[in-house]
């Protein structure tokens, strides 16, 4: 086959909306990556992708999945075809999650102290206490400049009319940026002056921003703040993401076993005796951070940590409890908190959701079960989901005995079709649905957005989950200038 | 430095040199297993280098390539090229943010070339000097690596100290394997198995410039444990270590310092004031093994003193 004849056998599902093609014709972002692939030769993409695969295996950007008691290295498949995104499409969503994010923190602020949210009525009080993720270690806590969300991944998705929507804050611990940032070490490498001709926006500075916002949250007013990142160690599957920004941002990694509590201060264990930390960025989830107060069986943690963190001789980012925002459930009730305390309408929307603790809708849930995705409210990952349309009866039969044991957990969303976009597998042009998280930074300066992201591609043949645990992919994410 | 850190360079460190020394000493056994009249025996190679018994070490005693596999590509050899190098690289994997992106990247390619299942079958029927040349290489280009690419911090002292503490140890080691087999009994000359193994450890033409009277053994040892110019000697390896743990004299862990310099000062001297007549008639293996001893009681001083962090 003839690299020309790529787009004429490319064919994009019935009621979807691709990224790339539209009416028989590429749309304009595409043009000149099109005109670009079809200068080669099926061989020379087919190198292409080989190098790409290498680039990725030499530098180590692999997790490791390990079975029968050895370490198998795997690549986070990629995609060599880029996901452009117009100025006009990011002014949108740039704006949409400020917003948002805006919203979440003022809420993650008010319900761990005054709750005024909750005696307006606007969110039930049971919603609350009923997550697990709500802290009460975290009431009446100040946090450093009244930010709990430092850094955020939030998903968005495409639905059939090529409008965005909301699928998940993640406001804990998201993971993939680096991923963003290797991604497009890569295509520079495999498409060489196809960036600056197609004027994408950098997304270098991600690190800079990060380090800058740490930096900010020093308790010690010092020049020099010891900044950490805590890891769960290399066992993690998200090891080389740490790895890769401690490096770009010049931060000691360490682990919880590097770490000690004395005074309510905590310190880290050097060749040269303890030495104080000031702030630290952890990718450790909240259970598992201080074995005195939560999980007291965690190894990843340190002991005494959140005595030091409220009596403010240590920053954590991302602040601790934030799990009640980004809670399935809670969901719901975003667009009501813009509402509420910005006195704004949603610019983004959300997925309709139905919560099954309630049972009007659980009702209606159940009985359209083929159309629906059913999730568990604290999992995330792409765990413990059900979709309707390709689950069995016994499957469904089964899901609804779990379902009924403890409702509160679990939520139903339409399914939505999600945007495809072009990607090249065994020498061909195929369409694979996407979705997009962007990630947001938040410091004492406000809001920062890199202009990208990460998309993640269900790699399988008209699959909607993208998760990687689930058979995800990725592709580099354009954002253009103009 | 964080403790951790520290003890996971240093173990890097330490571990790379033992795949390079393990290749070495399989480089010369082969070498000389071709060049042997006699049916050569891996015995004490398999006995010094790892934990096989008694029975199964003469099962494959007289098989060179069943060896080299176990040696290079067994997995359930603790102490097999691909495992040392796989814990090299763990080691590097959890301190990536103070090796430079080279020398992971090094380190990481190492790690992949020593895992493809085509090296057993190389090893299995093409020629295994081969297969080895590209692993030593392998090795060689992480040493050029690291000496240029890593800033001269802390990191790279705490590299070299491994690196030179367990060349040390390797040369102690290769010199004892073969002496060994010749029950110390130093006028059972093989010149064959001297030239192969100086060859190996790059140390031939510098012999061949020293001694003019052919190979014999008081030479070797000689050059191997005393020249102070020979970068795989003892001496000089201790020299090295020496020199890179004073750089830690200005840190703050006052105590630590000193015992530990104290240690390799003792060590240093013993050897510096050797000679090969007193280094026989103390016995060669008394001697070498004292050393290594003296070698690990650094490293477990290293250990208290740096690298605590439990």
């Amino acid at each position: 086959m003839q690299t020309s004849e790529l787009i004429n056998t490319y064919y994009v599902d019935a009621n979807t909306w691709d990224e790339m093609y539209t009416n028989s014709s590429v749309r304009d972002q595409y043009k000149s990556v099109v005109e670009f692939m079809q200068q080669l030769s099926i061989d020379e993409l087919n190198k292409k992708e080989e190098l790409a695969r290498r680039l990725f295996m030499s530098q180590g950007i692999t997790f490791t999945v390990y079975s029968s008691g050895e370490g198998i290295e795997k690549i986070f498949p990629f995609d060599i075809i880029p996901r452009i995104i117009t100025a006009s499409e990011w002014d949108y969503i740039e704006r949409g999650i400020k917003q948002r994010l805006k919203a979440l923190n003022l809420f993650l602020k008010d319900v761990y102290n005054e709750q005024f949210i909750i005696k307006d009525g606007i969110v039930p009080i049971e919603m609350i206490y009923s997550c697990p993720h709500y802290l009460r270690e975290m009431y009446r806590f100040p946090v450093p400049h009244d930010i709990y969300v430092h850094i955020s991944g939030i998903d968005l998705i495409r639905n059939s009319d090529g409008s965005f929507y909301i699928l998940e804050d993640n406001l804990r611990t998201p993971s993939g940026v680096s991923y963003m940032l290797e991604n497009r070490e890569i295509t520079k490498r495999l498409f060489p002056d196809l960036l600056p001709k197609n004027t994408v926006r950098t997304v270098t500075e991600y690190p800079n921003i990060l380090h800058k916002n740490l930096v900010a949250l020093s308790p010690r007013q010092i020049s020099h703040p010891t900044i950490v990142l805590l890891t769960p160690g290399i066992y993690n599957s998200a090891y080389f993401e740490h790895t890769t920004l401690a490096r770009l941002m010049g931060v000691e990694l360490v682990e919880g076993r590097d770490l000690v509590v004395d005074n309510h201060r905590v310190y880290m264990k050097t060749t040269s005796g303890l030495q104080q930390v000031d702030v630290i960025y952890r990718r450790v989830d909240d259970e598992f951070l201080d074995p005195l107060v939560f999980n007291p069986g965690s190894m990843l943690g340190v002991a005494g940590i959140m005595s030091a963190y409220r009596k403010g001789n240590v920053a954590i980012a991302n602040a601790v409890g934030n799990g009640v925002a980004d809670d399935k459930a809670i969901y719901t009730y975003v667009p009501s908190m813009i509402r509420y305390y910005l006195n704004e309408e949603p610019i983004l929307k959300n997925v309709p959701t139905y919560h099954l603790g309630k049972q009007e809708e659980r009702e209606y849930v159940f009985s359209n079960m083929n159309r629906m995705v059913i999730k568990k409210t604290n999992e995330s990952g792409g765990y413990g989901m059900l979709m309707g349309h390709t689950a069995s009866e016994q499957e469904i039969d089964a899901y609804k005995n779990e379902i009924i044991k403890d409702p509160r957990q679990y939520i139903a969303q339409p399914i939505i079709s999600l945007s495809s976009s072009p990607c090249y597998m065994q020498g061909k042009l195929q369409p694979r649905r996407v979705d997009l998280r962007p990630y947001a930074l938040c410091g004492p300066d406000g809001i920062q957005i890199v202009p990208g992201g990460l998309t993640r591609v269900a790699l399988r043949e008209g699959s909607l989950v993208v998760n990687s645990s689930q058979g995800g992919g990725s592709k580099d994410t354009w954002v253009l200038a103009g | 430095m964080l403790s951790r850190v520290a003890d996971s360079l240093y173990w890097m460190s330490r571990y790379m040199e033992r795949a390079d020394g393990i290749l070495r000493m399989l480089k010369i056994n082969y070498a000389s297993s071709q060049d042997d009249i006699n049916e050569f025996s891996w015995k004490s190679v398999l006995r010094i280098f790892t934990y096989l018994e008694e029975e199964q070490a003469n099962a494959i005693a007289h098989h060179s390539r069943a060896v080299l596999q176990y040696m290079v590509t067994d997995k359930e050899n603790p102490n097999s090229v691909v495992n040392i190098v796989t814990h090299a690289r763990e080691n590097a994997r959890s301190v990536q943010d103070h090796i430079t992106k080279e020398v992971w990247q090094c380190l990481n390619d190492f790690y992949h070339t020593v895992r493809t299942d085509q090296l057993i079958q190389w090893l299995d029927k093409d020629d295994p000097v081969t297969v080895l040349d590209v692993l030593i290489k392998q090795g060689m280009l992480y040493y050029g690596t690291a000496d240029i690419t890593m800033a001269r911090g802390e990191g790279y002292n705490f590299l070299n100290i491994g690196k030179f503490l367990e060349r040390g140890v390797q040369s102690a080691d290769i010199l004892d394997v073969k002496f060994r087999d010749l029950d110390y009994d130093l006028s059972k000359a093989d010149t064959i198995y001297w030239k192969y193994m100086l060859l190996s450890i790059s140390g031939y033409e510098l012999y061949l410039k020293t001694y003019r009277s052919g190979f014999e053994a008081k030479n070797v040892v000689e050059q191997i444990v005393l020249n102070v110019d020979f970068p795989r000697s003892v001496l000089y390896s201790i020299n090295q270590l020496h020199r890179y743990f004073e750089r830690f004299k200005s840190e703050k862990n006052e105590e630590g310092y000193q015992k530990i310099n104290f240690l390799i000062g003792k060590l240093k001297s013993k050897v510096k004031y050797s000679t090969v007549d007193s280094i026989l008639k103390e016995g060669l293996h008394t001697y070498l093994s004292g050393i290594k001893e003296s070698l690990y009681e650094v490293a477990n001083a290293l250990n208290q003193n740096y690298f605590a962090y439990t």
